[in-house]
């Protein structure tokens, strides 16, 4: 868990972060969103405290981070930024491994995690695990990335736009990746980045930040519904809102069992999004869509009707 | 390559009195062509001990003086460093004899003060530059990690900064390698002892036999420190 209280960061007589005040749940991911120079990336970085906060508490599972040695807190902190960081001259596994190196980790339990983490990143270990980081494509690049923030297990995971120099293909492979290591693993997560796609499909809770302010945050549904303020509106997407909604929503969740009649000829996959759906429907010029599970067997339907569901007059 | 220079040089060293025809084609008149107040192995080590003290103590100095002022609590001493490493580079290396010589006295310990002063801006420059040109991000995910400053300079910092270093003392040894003769003319005896007595002397082919001695130690020398950076660029992970 972590709690910020009145967290105040000033450079000179700029004021970065302005007594904001923010509370993650153990096992949530929040994703800080706002323009460029909001402050968002600055308050990920109290965090870990590569940044020191001048006012306010910045506390850890109820402690404050000032009463840790900083070199400790941060390794049990996982760190992922946009540019990888990672060491050119070591190899994939050596940088993997570094946090369980700097814990003197045995050698072979070091091994055996560097393999396991290499596996769940869809990294095969005899083709990667002795290249060197200029050998590696973006995306390869960044998944051993979040591999080395996870290396120690980390509680906590604090990605400052991870997936935000990757062509638009790979960030949405690695953001749905993503979504399923975090789903599986639980970590509490701090996410800073300006991708709202990114930020409505991964995030539990959003934080909207502008000019050192939290303006509103809350569950991504929630934002998209009562934007307090045009700014936040237009964050979200403006009236594009209607479609993002419906692309945080499952085909499943809206479909019908299949009826007495026939078969519409249009097919969509029960684990789409409804905004999929709506764009196959208005390719296709249909009101309904047959749903099938994986292996392509009808098992529902959606109509036009259903798909605008509680909002439909 | 290293290799064969380092062949040639000392087959030239040693067989050079065997090559007595060859100089006598230079200087007919002399009745002595090959210089002979003292053997040029001896020459060659007293050589190779100045310059290789002058650059040992250099590279201490130089390396140690610029990580100094790239840690946090130096930075303010960065202009200075920098500064006195470019004023030791443009004081002539005679005037810093002429001037040591009365303090020091004469011999060898002159010439590996002016050594040391003379190859200390490459060394000092290169190591800032190498330091300075580690991308910021790199050193912000060294600290975020948690590795301590002590280990940052040691595992990311200095390998990374390794090539540019090693250029700058591979300059620095290559230039000390031609600037050592000048220790004749305080009594330091080297391979500059030929070529100022066939200056005195009025002797090409002891200008020549020096001048040619130098010539291939300081090849020796360089095509030594490209292998090693080569090997280091092949090996990424070592240091």
């Amino acid at each position: 868990m972590i709690e910020l209280f009145d967290v105040t960061k000033r450079f000179g007589h700029e004021t970065a972060v302005d007594s904001i005040s923010l509370r993650v749940e153990k096992g949530e991911l929040c994703a800080l969103v706002g323009t460029s120079g909001c402050g968002k990336s600055t308050t990920l970085r109290m965090i870990n405290r590569l940044i020191e906060h001048d006012g306010g508490e910045v506390h850890l599972d109820g402690q404050p981070v000032r009463s840790f040695d900083e070199v400790a807190l941060r390794r049990r902190i996982g760190y992922v930024i946009q540019s990888t960081g990672l060491f050119p001259h070591w190899t994939v596994a050596r940088n993997i491994g570094l946090v369980p190196r700097l814990l003197k980790w045995p050698k072979a339990r070091i091994r055996q995690r560097v393999e396991e983490l290499m596996q769940l990143l869809g990294l095969p270990v005899t083709e990667f695990a002795d290249k060197y980081p200029r050998q590696l494509s973006g995306g390869q690049a960044q998944r051993v990335g979040v591999a080395r923030a996870l290396a120690a297990d980390p509680d906590i995971l604090l990605m400052d736009e991870p997936f935000g120099a990757l062509d638009p293909i790979t960030r949405k492979t690695l953001q749905h990746e993503m979504g399923e290591i975090q789903a599986r693993l639980h970590k509490t997560i701090v996410f800073v980045t300006h991708d709202m796609d990114e930020a409505l499909a991964l995030a539990d809770r959003l934080v909207v930040m502008h000019q050192g302010r939290i303006v509103q945050q809350g569950k991504p549904i929630e934002l998209l519904h009562d934007p307090v303020n045009p700014f936040v509106e237009s964050l979200l997407g403006g009236m594009d809102r209607g479609l993002k909604e419906a692309a945080l929503i499952q085909v499943s969740e809206r479909m019908l069992p299949l009826g007495p009649r026939l078969l519409a000829s249009e097919r969509i996959a029960y684990g789409a999004t409804l905004s999929q759906a709506l764009s196959v429907m208005l390719w296709h010029g249909v009101d309904r869509l047959t749903v099938v599970d994986e292996e392509d067997i009808p098992i529902g339907e959606l109509s036009l009707r259903r798909l605008l569901g509680a909002n439909a007059a | 390559m290293p290799v064969v220079w380092l062949s040639l040089l000392l087959l030239l060293t040693v067989g050079i009195e065997q090559m007595e025809w060859l100089f006598r084609l230079l200087e007919p008149d002399k009745r002595q062509v090959i210089y002979a107040r003292a053997s040029f192995f001896a020459l060659l080590m007293q050589h190779v001990l100045v310059v290789g003290i002058a650059s040992l103590l250099a590279v201490i100095i130089g390396v140690g003086a610029a990580i100094a002022v790239t840690r946090p609590a130096g930075r303010d001493f960065l202009p200075l460093v920098s500064q006195l490493a470019s004023i030791g580079q443009t004081f002539p290396p005679v005037a810093v004899l002429a001037l040591a010589v009365p303090v020091l006295g004469f011999g060898t310990l002159p010439i590996i003060v002016a050594l040391l002063l003379y190859g200390l801006l490459p060394i000092v420059r290169n190591t800032l530059a190498g330091i300075g040109g580690i991308e910021p991000e790199m050193r912000e995910a060294a600290r975020a990690m948690g590795i301590t400053p002590g280990q940052i300079l040691r595992q990311v910092e200095l390998p990374l900064a390794a090539p540019v270093i090693l250029a700058g003392i591979r300059t620095s040894v290559t230039i000390n390698i031609a600037t050592a003769a000048l220790g004749a003319t305080v009594g330091a005896s080297n391979l500059g002892d030929p070529i100022i007595s066939g200056i005195v002397n009025g002797n090409t082919a002891y200008i020549v036999q020096g001048a040619l001695l130098i010539g291939l130690l300081a090849l020796t020398v360089d095509s030594a420190f490209e292998r090693l950076v080569r090997q280091r660029q092949l090996t990424p992970a070592h240091g």
